[in-house]
């Protein structure tokens, strides 16, 4: 592809995740795109197609009543914890179609506390699954995690591990929720929730906001001293035989996994292999879904993980840094923004200008990862 | 005490209870419960297939705070329960596990029974399926 046809970050901007009982969603998306504007050096009036996502605090293309009605194309999508990258990859598809030159993604979400409440029948599963207490997302993390730490042999201090590198990454980041770092005991030691994870093994759902503007070609150049190539973005719905949240029965094994599939595509089509990679974000709903996707991304081997976070080398001075920003441990997950999140953390770590901890040496591939319900993947390569 | 299924159509049978699902006459993929469709191939027909009472514990955890409803708690109130997957060998069943902590384990033979999952407005038990430790099982 020549560089006229390929796709760049030129601004983002980023809401602070967390709880704040003064702002709506929309509130904190329009400060979300009014940075990303600012970042890129733009008005609301250069976008020409817009694409938003929010699970459950609006829609997203009113938004044109606060920034201008400028007749702009503007698209709402709604894909669960895979509704960021769906707002950019139909960004992009747009820009290189010809449908304009500049763009902008957003995601805002404001939820309730506590568990995500789930119906039965949107899932389509009958009444009972739910009533005799099955259909919670806890409990399919704790039942994958289990498995998992079972066949390869991983402690459960692993999981500790992964979540007092969030809480540490957190600490340091001002656009994080959780800014207090918790020792591996405090983690292990919380209440229990489904075994093997713990209280502080998990992310809670929270609010903010986080938007992008994408620009096609030399545009890119002329806006941004540093624009951010999207080298690839796959998108992946399941496929039979993977192990999925809300599921009454399961194949007998192997089960892939949706995330093995679009990180795969995201490597191939972006000409890199997982080794290349110098700054990650990993969908880290809990410490158990972070360990497991650190391999099924290909970041490392399946059993590798126990290895590689005792030594330290997804820190953010490691061989792999993972969420470097906290991930959504830290960050809480605002569904439609936290895809978006890993975006704003990567675009700023690959510009050398991370609001928290800046990976050392000038890091040039970044890759993100999400993975939600029913079943989606989406995985990005970005680069400069 | 008058009782009655959770769904009809997830049983085979009551006394001894029995699961039933359904069977892919393309590909022998077997469901649970019962669909009119394979999910793996699009040829087959899929008829009621009666399911295995015992196997082993393929994943456990447990729920140690209530769910928010839909959830209906037994009369007594919600206690802490341990949920998991039994592999049954053609299928892996999600399903309630009657067994006690420091007996839980990946690899535990169990075997099919029924509890009471919560009961009616009018005291009416409703029965769901889970699974129990397997005395004659296999160690």
């Amino acid at each position: 592809m020549s560089r006229s046809d390929e796709v760049y970050v030129v601004g983002c901007g980023m809401h602070p995740f967390g709880r704040d009982e003064t702002v709506t969603g929309m509130d904190m998306a329009e400060r979300a795109v009014r940075e990303a504007l600012a970042d890129a050096g733009v008005a609301w009036e250069d976008i020409g197609y817009a694409v938003g996502g929010s699970d459950v605090s609006g829609k997203p293309d009113t938004l044109v009543g606060r920034l201008g009605l400028t007749g702009v194309p503007f698209a709402n999508v709604q894909n669960g914890c895979a509704t960021g990258a769906s707002t950019v990859l139909a960004v992009a598809n747009a820009l290189r179609a010809g449908e304009a030159s500049l763009g902008l993604a957003v995601g805002f979400d404001k939820h309730e506390r506590g568990a995500f409440h789930v119906s039965a029948a949107r899932y389509g599963l009958p009444d009972w699954y739910a009533e005799t207490g099955m259909m919670l997302t806890t409990q399919f993390f704790a039942l994958k995690t289990q498995r998992y730490l079972h066949e390869h042999g991983i402690a459960e201090r692993a999981l500790a591990r992964v979540a007092a590198r969030a809480f540490r990454n957190g600490s340091q980041h001002p656009l994080a929720w959780r800014r207090k770092e918790l020792t591996e005991e405090e983690i292990l030691n919380s209440a229990e929730v489904s075994p093997p994870l713990t209280q502080y093994m998990f992310c809670s759902p929270g609010q903010g906001a986080a938007a992008l503007v994408l620009a096609l070609g030399d545009r890119a150049f002329d806006l941004c001293e540093r624009p951010v190539k999207l080298a690839s973005l796959a998108f992946r719905t399941r496929r039979f035989g993977s192990f999925e949240v809300f599921s009454p029965w399961l194949p007998p094994g192997p089960h892939r996994s949706p995330s093995v599939d679009a990180a795969e595509a995201a490597f191939r089509t972006a000409g890199l292999r997982p080794a290349d990679v110098q700054v990650a974000q990993l969908q880290d709903t809990d410490s158990g879904s972070e360990l497991i996707h650190l391999a099924e991304t290909g970041l490392c081997g399946h059993g590798e993980q126990e290895e590689l976070l005792a030594g330290g080398d997804t820190d953010p001075t490691g061989r792999i840094p993972v969420n470097t920003d906290g991930g959504c441990l830290a960050g809480g997950e605002p569904v439609a923004a936290s895809g978006l999140r890993q975006f704003h953390e990567v675009v700023r770590q690959l510009q050398g200008r991370a609001p928290g901890v800046q990976v050392p040496g000038a890091p040039r591939v970044g890759f993100t990862h999400v993975y939600g319900a029913p079943g989606i993947s989406a995985c990005s390569v970005l680069t400069v | 005490m008058i009782s009655r299924l959770i769904d009809e159509d997830l049983f085979e049978s009551v006394n001894p209870p029995r699961l039933t699902g359904a069977r892919c006459s393309g590909c022998a993929t077997v469901v649970f419960p019962r669909q009119g469709s394979c999910p793996k191939c699009s040829d087959g027909a899929m008829s009621a297939h009666v399911l295995p009472v015992s196997g082993r514990v393929w994943s456990w955890t447990l729920q140690a705070f209530q769910p928010k409803p839909p959830y209906r708690p037994p009369t007594g109130g919600y206690r802490p329960y341990h949920v998991g997957y039994v592999d049954l060998g053609e299928v892996l069943v999600e399903a309630r596990l009657e067994v006690p902590r420091a007996e839980i384990r990946i690899g535990l033979p169990v075997r099919l029974t029924t509890v009471t999952a919560y009961h009616d407005e009018d005291g009416t038990e409703v029965l769901t399926f889970a699974f129990r430790t397997d005395g004659n099982g296999e160690r």
